[in-house]
């Protein structure tokens, strides 16, 4: 199936959103609340754009629409760019200690606003939840509602089920979720842990649940040395080199 | 005192009104007492026996007894009243004129509440059957035709023929959306997938509306039939009911009467020897207006939070358990053994051109007959507040009406005879929405009735997108600046400007319609808001710290009800000469300005 | 030792209330029900009994124990007061009889008075317009209150000991 995108003429199959087909054809929509690895959540709607099927056109958000029809899709309509410049606006209120936020006030050139708190900085995005969730530790999720809702563990207390993967503060594109490491261990969502060294260069690299879930998910597959990622990588690439040399 | 002809009958009833507003005003206790006073009594003509009904839709003059076939109406009826009752009008046949109905504005007294004019204009279809059959009793619904639509669908019927007849109809939902039932079903007809469920939302978080409660409390197998007729359509397995959960009266008669239906084999396998197996589970809500939303509302069945997801893919195709699905309101499904038993063209008979048939209002606020009101689309809403309604509370001044609760706008005066049907109020800025009608007038202010209603909404949010969750706590923050006197003349362009990105981008059909009550005051009743900013003024004296009130002397007559009811002793007088309200002490409740009979409180 | 026994029996109750669902994820929200019913709030052991039970993690249950109104996660008053606060009610009044309440117990909508006597709460409609505005005590309604109606029920149950 065809369908155009800000005139452009893409191949899409049926079924993708309109999100991945503009990606794949090299245009760019912006997008708070998207990563590859989960999808579309329609949280943070950044992404809508207009789309027009038989004459009639609609708002929606590219990130969860599937593609099931011929379209026409543009990305960058006046109305598409007020909505960005006041949603951008509406989280600059919200989360005014963000950098990223304080960098789209700016690039978007919008209006003075009065923030609710100014030391706020967590745009609500959801990518930490989805992040916990991907990890399989299902440590935290949205509490309240409303223009009350947040980010936290059960009863804002240290959770059984985190393992200090900081998966979640990894993923944060503002920088929300505190983590603090010192003296081998690592404080995150009101726990601390002990951190694994690497055996490779001996850095703390991350804490012991999470080792030792690795160990044993990877117990089959691979040695269960603790090594980092940056020396699991120049180990590969060590291996890899001398594959080639084989193959040479 | 006046005879009443008994029409030689071969028992009477006695209904006792056990609706929400009438147990409140004690109709148990005498419906209790009326039993005692029935039992064993031999001294009556004929067999007499009590009956404990759904709301009548006259909660105002509750707690409301009627007696069959007689066609008697009394109001206000205590248990002390019951022994009166029974010598005067059961034993001697004599009326008691105390407890009869008293038009408010002709002083006139009725015999039966049918003649009233709050009765005369309805037209009653989804609430046939309340106030005239015990909810509690399936050989009630019977005895009135219940359960003949599905013996009709299922043995003179295909599946389609139901459809095609829903569609005839030209049924539009009566949950909001207005969107025609016969296309749902149809579409999810068409889906290649199974198991398929059906889903009755009777979650009614509209603050503002009870109608989907009366009929779930008052006639609980209108409900199941209509879903077992649309689960033989559409060939479901399993349906829920979606009830909120304070409404613990419509749970319990809800139980009640689907182990009734299992019992006289409309529900379960093999209903009525054909092929459709079919049951129904009671779900109760959680307490969250966003899950009247479809989507959130599968998601809470789920057993998670009640977050909506994007529509693109109708439930109809991926709907509970990303199954198809059909979901219909409370008021919809009663209004379908209707379509089935009389046929779609006498359905299709009353109502516009667009939208067919009756709808139920619960018609509250400033006026003067408060109810359940049920007429033909089509009607105005002069006709419906004016005539059905009586008017104004207290002779005031009507300023607007409220439709379609937090996701509907409010009306002025100049619209009232639009004929209200589902397209009519869209075009007015507001909605049908599930059928709340709140009548408002001059002591209402319409900058605090959308702050409350922007307010009730940033609670109610789901809060998962942006423009819904961020954008109302913009909202809310201006709107409640402007109520206390520090909002600016810009806030209006920033109020107007966010409103449309809510309307555009947010994810469901809440944040969508959230903008609705502050648009439509915007345009209908911008003045105020102007009074608000530039002169620091609520013209209602709502907002308390722009209000000031005082006593208008040549007004007033010194006859001290105001001084009495002020909670504060602000009001001071003496009797027969001019009263003075002393601001320093005065709270600004309202309640001199609500009391006063002579209007000669006033706001400055 | 009262504590401890205290303690059992209400493990107990949890035990009972959840296993009288099967273990489905879809009963959680009727198990939180008839938890909150039970216990008037849903105490932490609780919650983290209903997510073993349906297989769930705890902070999915966490988040819908915080979302639906149904739910308190601190015990409420002895006397609950649910002051409606629909349309109806509302445009005839009942915030100046929330103001009122603060006025005479001090509490706010969602609060409860430190001696556990009185929680308020207020509540989207009840179903009673017509008798609007609407307070409920303890189940039981007063149709039709006003300032002076409220000083008088709150007096009444402040009277009254269980
Ligand atoms: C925020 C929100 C609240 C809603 N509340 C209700 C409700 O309480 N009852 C209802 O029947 N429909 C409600 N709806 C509409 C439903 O989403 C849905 O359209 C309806 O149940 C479909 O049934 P119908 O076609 O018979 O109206 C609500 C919609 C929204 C967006
Ligand atoms: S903490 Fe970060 S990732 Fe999590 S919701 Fe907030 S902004 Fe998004
Ligand atoms: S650090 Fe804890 S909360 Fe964050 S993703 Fe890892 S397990 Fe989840
Ligand atoms: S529009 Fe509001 S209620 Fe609907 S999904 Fe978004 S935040 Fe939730
Ligand atoms: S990226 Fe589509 S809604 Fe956030
Ligand atoms: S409850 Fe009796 S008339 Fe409404």
């Amino acid at each position: 199936m065809k369908i155009r995108i800000d005139g452009m003429e893409t191949e899409v199959t049926s079924g993708e959103t309109i999100l991945e087909a503009a990606r794949r054809a090299g245009i760019d929509i912006p997008t708070l609340c998207y990563s590859e690895a989960f999808g579309g959540q329609g949280v943070c709607r950044f992404c809508m754009v207009e789309i027009e099927v038989g004459g009639k056109k609609r708002l929606v958000a590219s990130c969860t629409y599937p593609i099931t029809e011929e379209m026409e899709v543009r990305t960058a309509t006046p109305a598409v760019k007020e909505i960005r410049r006041n949603l951008v606006t509406l989280l600059y209120r919200r989360a005014p200690d963000s950098d990223l936020m304080k960098k789209l006030f700016q690039e978007y050139n919008c209006d003075r606003i009065e923030p609710v708190d100014p030391e706020e900085s967590c745009i609500m995005c959801r990518l930490c939840v989805k992040a916990c969730e991907k990890v399989g530790a299902n440590a935290i999720s949205t509490v309240l509602r409303g223009t009350e809702k947040r980010v936290a563990t059960p009863f804002d207390e240290g959770s059984e089920e985190c393992v200090g993967c900081s998966a979640c503060a990894d993923i944060c594109p503002t920088g929300a979720i505190p983590v603090k490491e010192e003296d081998g261990r690592r404080e995150i969502w009101h726990r601390s842990f002990e951190m694994s060294r690497c055996e490779e260069c001996g850095k703390h690299y991350t804490t012991q649940p999470v080792s030792e879930h690795v160990k044993e998910q990877t117990e089959l597959n691979s040695s269960s040395e603790n090594i980092c990622p940056g020396c699991r990588r120049k180990k590969l690439a060590a291996e890899m080199a001398k594959v080639r040399l084989h193959v040479d | 005192m006046i005879k009443h002809q008994v029409n030689n009958p071969e028992e009477r009833m006695i209904l006792v009104c056990c609706g929400t507003g009438c147990l409140a005003n004690g109709s148990g206790a005498v419906y209790e007492e009326l039993c005692r006073a029935l039992e064993g009594n031999d001294r009556y003509q004929v067999k007499t026996f009590a009956k404990a009904t759904g709301c009548n839709g006259l909660c105002e003059k509750g707690p409301l007894v009627k007696i069959m076939p007689d066609d008697i109406t009394y109001c206000h009826v205590q248990a002390e009243d019951v022994s009166e009752i029974v010598e005067e009008t059961l034993i001697k046949g004599e009326l008691i004129k105390r407890l009869m109905y008293r038009d408010p504005a002709t002083k006139q007294y009725y015999r039966s509440h049918h003649d009233t004019d709050f009765y005369k204009k309805q037209h009653k279809v989804a609430l046939r059957n309340i106030g005239e059959i015990d909810p509690a009793q399936v050989q009630d619904y019977l005895e009135r035709g219940g359960y003949q639509a599905l013996e009709k669908a299922i043995k003179t019927m295909t599946p389609e023929e139901v459809i095609e007849e829903v569609l005839n109809a030209g049924l539009r939902g009566r949950g909001g959306g207005g969107f025609p039932t016969g296309l749902k079903w149809k579409a999810c007809a068409a889906t290649d997938k199974q198991p398929r469920y059906v889903i009755c939302n009777g979650d009614e978080g509209d603050p503002g509306a009870f109608m989907d409660r009366s009929i779930l409390e008052g006639d609980p197998h209108t409900v199941l039939e209509g879903l077992i007729i649309c689960a033989y359509a559409i060939g479901a397995s399993m349906g829920y009911i979606y009830v909120r959960d304070e409404y613990d009266l419509a749970v319990k008669n809800l139980t009640t009467a689907i182990k009734d239906a299992r019992k006289c084999g409309y529900l379960g396998r093999n209903i009525l020897g054909s092929s459709l197996s079919f049951d129904i589970e009671i779900v109760r809500g959680g307490g969250a207006f966003v899950c009247g939303e479809e989507t959130a509302l599968i998601n809470s069945i789920q057993g998670n939070v009640g977050e909506p997801w994007d529509k693109y893919i109708f439930p109809t195709e991926k709907g509970l358990w990303e199954q198809p699905t059909v979901i219909n309101n409370v008021e919809t499904w009663a209004n379908v053994p209707v379509i089935i038993n009389a046929g779609s063209d006498k359905f299709a008979s009353i109502g516009t051109e667009g939208s067919k048939g009756t709808k139920v209002f619960s018609l509250v606020g400033k006026v003067v007959n408060t109810g359940l009101v049920e007429v033909p689309m089509g009607t105005t809403l002069r006709e419906i507040i004016f005539e059905i309604g009586g008017g104004i509370q207290k002779g005031r001044q009507f300023k607007a009406v409220q439709t379609g609760g937090p996701s509907g706008g409010c009306i002025p005066e100049k619209l009232l005879d639009l004929p209200v049907d589902f397209d009519t109020l869209s075009q007015a800025g507001s909605m049908m929405g599930s059928g709340g009608l709140i009548v408002m007038d001059d002591r209402t202010c319409m900058v605090e009735v959308a702050r409350y209603y922007v307010n009730f909404l940033a609670g109610e949010s789901c809060g998962k997108c942006v423009p819904c969750r961020e954008g109302i706590s913009l909202l809310l923050d201006i709107l409640t600046r402007i109520c206390e006197g520090k909002g600016k003349l810009e806030d209006l362009d920033l109020l107007e400007s966010m409103s449309k990105t809510i309307q555009q981008a947010a994810l469901c059909a809440l944040g969508r319609t959230a903008p609705n009550p502050v648009l439509s005051t915007l345009q209908y009743f911008r003045d105020e808001y102007l009074e608000h900013i530039n002169n620091h003024r609520c013209p209602a004296g709502v907002c308390k710290e722009l209000t000031e009130f005082y006593i208008d002397p040549e007004l007033c007559n010194g006859c001290g009800r105001c001084r009495r009811k002020c909670p504060a002793d602000a009001v001071t007088g003496e009797k027969k000469k001019a009263h003075e309200i002393d601001l320093s002490k005065c709270i600004t409740c309202g309640e001199c300005i609500n009391n006063c009979k002579f209007q000669a409180v006033k706001v400055k | 030792m009262a504590v401890n026994s205290q303690q059992a029996a209400d493990r107990q109750a949890i035990e009972k209330i959840v296993n009288s669902y099967p273990p489905e994820r879809r009963f959680t929200l009727a198990i939180m029900q008839d938890l909150q019913k039970h216990f008037n709030y849903l105490p932490k052991e609780a919650l983290q009994m209903t997510a073993v039970h349906v297989k769930a993690p705890l902070s999915a249950v966490f988040s819908m124990a915080t979302f639906y109104k149904a739910f308190s996660l601190v015990p409420k008053g002895r006397v609950i007061l649910k002051v409606c606060d629909g349309t109806a009610c509302h445009i005839k009044g009942s915030n100046v009889m929330i103001d009122e309440i603060y006025k005479t117990l001090g509490i706010k909508p969602g609060e409860t008075t430190p001696d556990g006597e009185f929680s308020l709460e207020t509540v989207n409609c009840l179903g009673a317009c017509a008798l609007a505005p609407v307070l409920v005590a303890n189940e039981k309604v007063y149709a039709k209150i006003t300032p002076a109606v409220l000083r008088d029920v709150i007096k009444k149950y402040q009277g009254v000991e269980q």
